[in-house]
């Protein structure tokens, strides 16, 4: 029998993990949800998801290779580097958007309901890498025009996703908080979004800049997330153990201080809702 | 005994700090702090509310607009965890707060059935069995594979409904969802709601409908700001709240 005793002190972190992990089918139902919406019921579905990195690609390959005539070291492409940089970065601001909008859109649920709220970051996260997935499609095609092949370490796409998943589900739960409390917080969190893209070697390499600027890049961990995704599929940069322990380190911390204040913020957070 | 108390509430609070200008920007937030303007002042939505529901029981729960009857029952539904005090509820719960939230325009009647009813914390696959039954109760079968942003508020009505009533919870919560539909779905819905209540669930019923009360409820809760006014025989607590009001 179900027993609900507020006075059973819940464990942090875990205590949400086990509720979320409880839920998987309705985790599953709202990952369809989301993805049925967005799909199914028109044809150009697919293809208009994938517009805008590819646009957001179009402009800045002609920018930088036509206007600016910047060359990648050694003769490198710098199509499919460029892509590659721009899917990464869909990835992670389409997940943590929409990670951070989920808690205030589910608010009509979240209000009447008990759901774990997590379960609703995770969907939209979860969502944001099957979108990532399609984008592959695209970057594909220009590898192979190119001369170029995904590669043997495209099963390690798997972690890289994973830990990506794990680093805008824990950063979209505190941001929700920051949403919820404050009505303005978005638009200066979207100017924080943009330094950060510019901090990312997603048009320019990263031997382009002095010595000084390089420390700086490398302390932003978005760069490693990049380099090891460009590494692992196509081959367009060499990723450091540095890089991998970083995002490994950055994805799991995230994600655990995520849970950990958003679970503690929560009960201030449903009675704002 | 206590294994036929559904619910045991005590000296439940909930309690906020809230600002006195209701500030929500950063701006402003900033602003005052520099100028040290922020007030701070505790508001009770609910102040030691103490209280029983036992199998079979209904509980009906009345008071003024923003006296802390909705609040009540989200701390009983689990979704606002009480500031002190204490709350145990034994066994499933039905929240009718609101129905169809979670409804999502865009999916089909069976898909929005789906979704629905694993929100409401039901198994997958014993709701992947139940569609059908649960379409045929809101006469909607031959609606079931269209977007619901074609249905009336009607049948939007009676696909939550029909969903949200599938199976007998331990206890039901119910704020004012009674009164929407056509005169036979009323009727329809306020027979199952009174067959569900014979099987022998718990009720917690929130209204301002004094002869609901009446004629459903076995005991009372008046609430006023927050705090327990009176508690007992539906009777007594009306004449409590009559002679409030005036």
């Amino acid at each position: 029998m179900q027993l609900y005793d507020s006075a059973i002190k819940q464990t942090p972190v875990l205590a949400p993990l086990k509720g979320v992990w409880e839920k998987r089918s309705l985790l599953r139902l709202l990952v369809a949800r989301d993805l049925t919406v967005r799909y199914k019921r028109s044809v150009i579905g697919i293809w208009w998801s994938l517009l805008n990195p590819l646009f957001t690609t179009a402009v800045m390959f002609y920018v930088f290779n036509t206007v600016f005539k910047a060359r990648l070291p050694n003769g490198q492409a710098f199509l499919p580097y460029l892509l590659s940089g721009v899917l990464c970065m869909t990835l992670f601001n389409q997940g943590l958007t929409m990670a951070a909008d989920s808690i205030a859109t589910g608010a009509g649920v979240l209000t009447k309901v008990y759901v774990r709220p997590e379960i609703f970051a995770f969907s939209a996260t979860i969502s944001s890498a099957i979108n990532f997935l399609f984008g592959l499609i695209p970057l594909t095609v220009v590898l192979l025009i190119f001369g170029k092949h995904p590669g043997w370490k495209t099963p390690l796409l798997l972690v890289f996703m994973t830990c990506m998943t794990l680093f805008t589900t824990g950063l979209g739960l505190l941001l929700a908080i920051a949403y919820v409390n404050f009505d303005d917080s978005r638009s200066l969190i979207n100017i924080f979004l943009l330094a950060l893209q510019y901090m990312t070697p997603v048009f320019y390499p990263i031997s382009a800049l002095g010595p000084h600027t390089q420390k700086v890049i490398h302390l932003n961990p978005l760069t490693s997330y990049l380099q090891v995704f460009r590494d692992v599929y196509g081959g367009n940069a060499v990723s450091t153990v540095h890089e991998w322990l970083m995002m490994g380190f950055t994805s799991v911390s995230v994600f655990v201080l995520g849970f950990y204040i958003f679970g503690r913020a929560w009960p201030k957070v449903v009675a704002k809702l | 005994m206590s294994i036929d108390l559904i619910v045991e509430g005590t000296d439940i609070t909930l309690a906020y700090r809230r600002t006195r200008h209701r500030v929500s920007s950063l701006k402003q937030t900033a602003i005052d702090t520099i100028n040290r303007r922020i007030a701070y002042e505790n508001f009770y939505a609910l102040n030691s509310v103490s209280f029983t529901v036992a199998r079979g029981e209904t509980l009906a729960v009345i008071g003024r607009n923003g006296a802390g009857k909705s609040t009540l029952l989200k701390v009983l539904a689990r979704v606002l965890p009480p500031t002190t005090g204490r709350v145990i509820v034994r066994g499933s719960v039905a929240p009718m707060i609101e129905l169809g939230a979670g409804f999502n325009p865009e999916l089909t009647g069976a898909e929005n059935i789906m979704l629905y009813g694993t929100l409401l914390g039901r198994d997958s696959k014993v709701m992947q069995s139940r569609i059908e039954a649960i379409a045929d109760w809101a006469q909607l079968t031959e609606h079931l594979d269209i977007p619901i942003r074609a249905y009336s508020s009607g049948m939007v009505a009676r696909l939550a409904f029909a969903t949200a009533t599938d199976v007998t919870p331990d206890l039901l919560l119910i704020d004012e969802v009674l009164s929407v539909g056509d005169e036979d779905f009323q009727a329809r819905s306020k027979a199952r709601t009174a067959e569900m209540i014979k099987s022998g669930c718990a009720v917690v019923l929130v209204t301002h409908d004094l002869a609901t009360v009446e004629s459903m409820a076995t005991r009372a809760l008046y609430l006023d700001h927050g705090t327990m006014r009176a508690i007992g025989t539906p009777e007594e607590v009306i004449d409590t709240y009559h002679a409030d009001l005036r």
